[in-house]
């Protein structure tokens, strides 16, 4: 019997998100205090996000509550080579925000057959950035983007709508709408990087 | 739906911004594709910096409510691929009482935490002293397994928790590889710490060793570290 097993992995190195990542996988194997200091860390990025998406507060709350709640049971398959642990989080965290968004969108036109898709909200980011340098830096980057570029995003990122939505929204092709949100997170990716 | 199509939906797909039924066929699609992979690592890099942006502190009793609910919600076990038995006879033969190793499930910092960093030599030579004044201090050489022209040597103590490693003459890793050592128990291989060798060949390393071994190996890996060995057992000491 061997002492070691191995398990086949993509080559690709993992990227290992120093702190956030390393708290994540102390969590996962039932440190709860490492997860209180995750929450620390990262809870105003997944309550950020969360609340974005969602708007209410009462429920952003909720959602931020059950977000955490699965992170702890997940942590343990925290995968460092498929991303950062933010970026875990944070895709958790717009996940969820999404589903209770299109459940309650979803109850809402069985109630309401004539339904139709809500006016977008067009606040944008740029309304709320405060003087922080993270929020400066995404500032900049997102006006690197054209107005159609960045309108496709924020409709989709924030307002938790499908592109086909979006291309309902805005009165263009799905197609278009697909390549302006690709083109869109390419040019953000590339002001802002894509590491961890 | 093409090929040329599903690529496409990489950025939709970070965004969450495809239907059910799309978002099942790119699933499908970019768990093989290594392109569609790196773009859906990337761009959620990128939203997460977004996310970041957006910051906002939850209620201050939301952390409290967190905590009461993880302390009475059960964690899931990892995922763990069909084990691939390590070639090496010594392993295979040696030690029976490491069968529980084969639903090996390894889950550890890569020696971020606890590592006790030496700012120099002497810190390292100081901590080593210490380690080998405990009335249980141990040290073994590491035996090569194969054609390594390195040497490592590790020592530790049980009662104190700690443990010191030696390194010398030791090639630089390839690109985007580093040395990386593990603690090997009968429950579980610990990933302690990657290693990166010094211009002249060596590694003074002092380190918390958390349990007792029942063997220390060094396997190459990514260079950022991986929690599941994948390499090859190149340096192996059986205590």
């Amino acid at each position: 019997m061997s002492v070691l097993r191995l398990r086949a992995r993509q080559p690709e190195p993992p990227q290992v998100d120093d702190w956030a990542g390393s708290l994540l996988l102390r969590a996962g194997r039932g440190d709860q205090t490492a997860f209180a200091d995750l929450y620390d860390e990262i809870a105003p990025m997944v309550n950020g996000v969360v609340r974005k998406v969602v708007r209410d507060p009462s429920i952003s709350d909720e959602v931020t509550q059950e977000v955490f709640v699965e992170l702890w049971r997940l942590a343990a398959r925290f995968d460092g080579s498929k991303g950062s642990a933010r970026s875990w989080a944070a895709t958790l965290a717009h996940r969820r925000a999404i589903d209770r968004v299109r459940s309650e969108q979803a109850s809402r036109d069985r109630q309401d057959r004539d339904a139709t898709l809500t006016a977008p909200s067009h606040d944008s980011v740029v309304s709320e950035v405060e003087s922080t340098m993270d929020r400066a830096r995404v500032r900049r980057a997102l006006s690197q983007l054209s107005e159609l570029q960045r309108e496709a995003v924020e409709l989709a990122y924030f307002g938790g709508h499908t592109y086909r939505e979006v291309a309902v929204m805005l009165g263009v092709a799905e197609g278009t709408v697909k390549s302006r949100i690709r083109d869109g997170l390419i040019r953000l990716r590339d002001e802002l990087g894509g590491e961890a | 739906m093409n090929d040329i199509d599903v690529h496409h939906l990489a950025a939709a797909y970070a965004l969450d911004a495809l239907d059910q039924r799309e978002c099942e066929a790119f699933e499908a699609h970019y768990e093989k594709c290594d392109v569609c992979h790196t773009d859906v690592i990337a761009f959620r890099e990128t939203m997460a910096h977004v996310g970041d942006s957006l910051a906002l502190p939850p209620s201050p009793s939301l952390k409290d409510r967190v905590l009461a609910d993880i302390a009475i919600t059960r964690q899931l076990s990892p995922l763990v691929a069909p084990p691939i038995p390590l070639v090496s006879r010594r392993f295979q033969t040696s030690w029976p009482a490491l069968a529980a190793a084969a639903v090996l499930v390894v889950v550890l910092v890569v020696g971020v935490i606890t590592f006790t960093r030496g700012a120099g030599d002497d810190s390292f030579n100081d901590q080593l002293a210490l380690v080998l004044e405990q009335p249980d201090a141990r040290m073994i050489d590491l035996a090569v397994q194969g054609e390594f022209p390195g040497t490592f040597k590790v020592a530790w103590s049980q009662s104190m928790g700690s443990a010191a490693l030696m390194g010398e003459n030791l090639p630089v890793a390839p690109d985007g590889k580093a040395y990386e050592l593990w603690l090997v128990t009968p429950d579980e291989t610990m990933a302690m710490y990657v290693l990166d060798p010094a211009a002249d060949g060596s590694v003074h390393r002092t380190f918390d060793a958390p349990a007792e071994p029942t063997a220390w190996a060094i396997t190459m890996e990514p260079k950022a570290g991986v929690a599941v060995a994948t390499g090859d057992i190149m340096y192996l000491a059986e205590v």
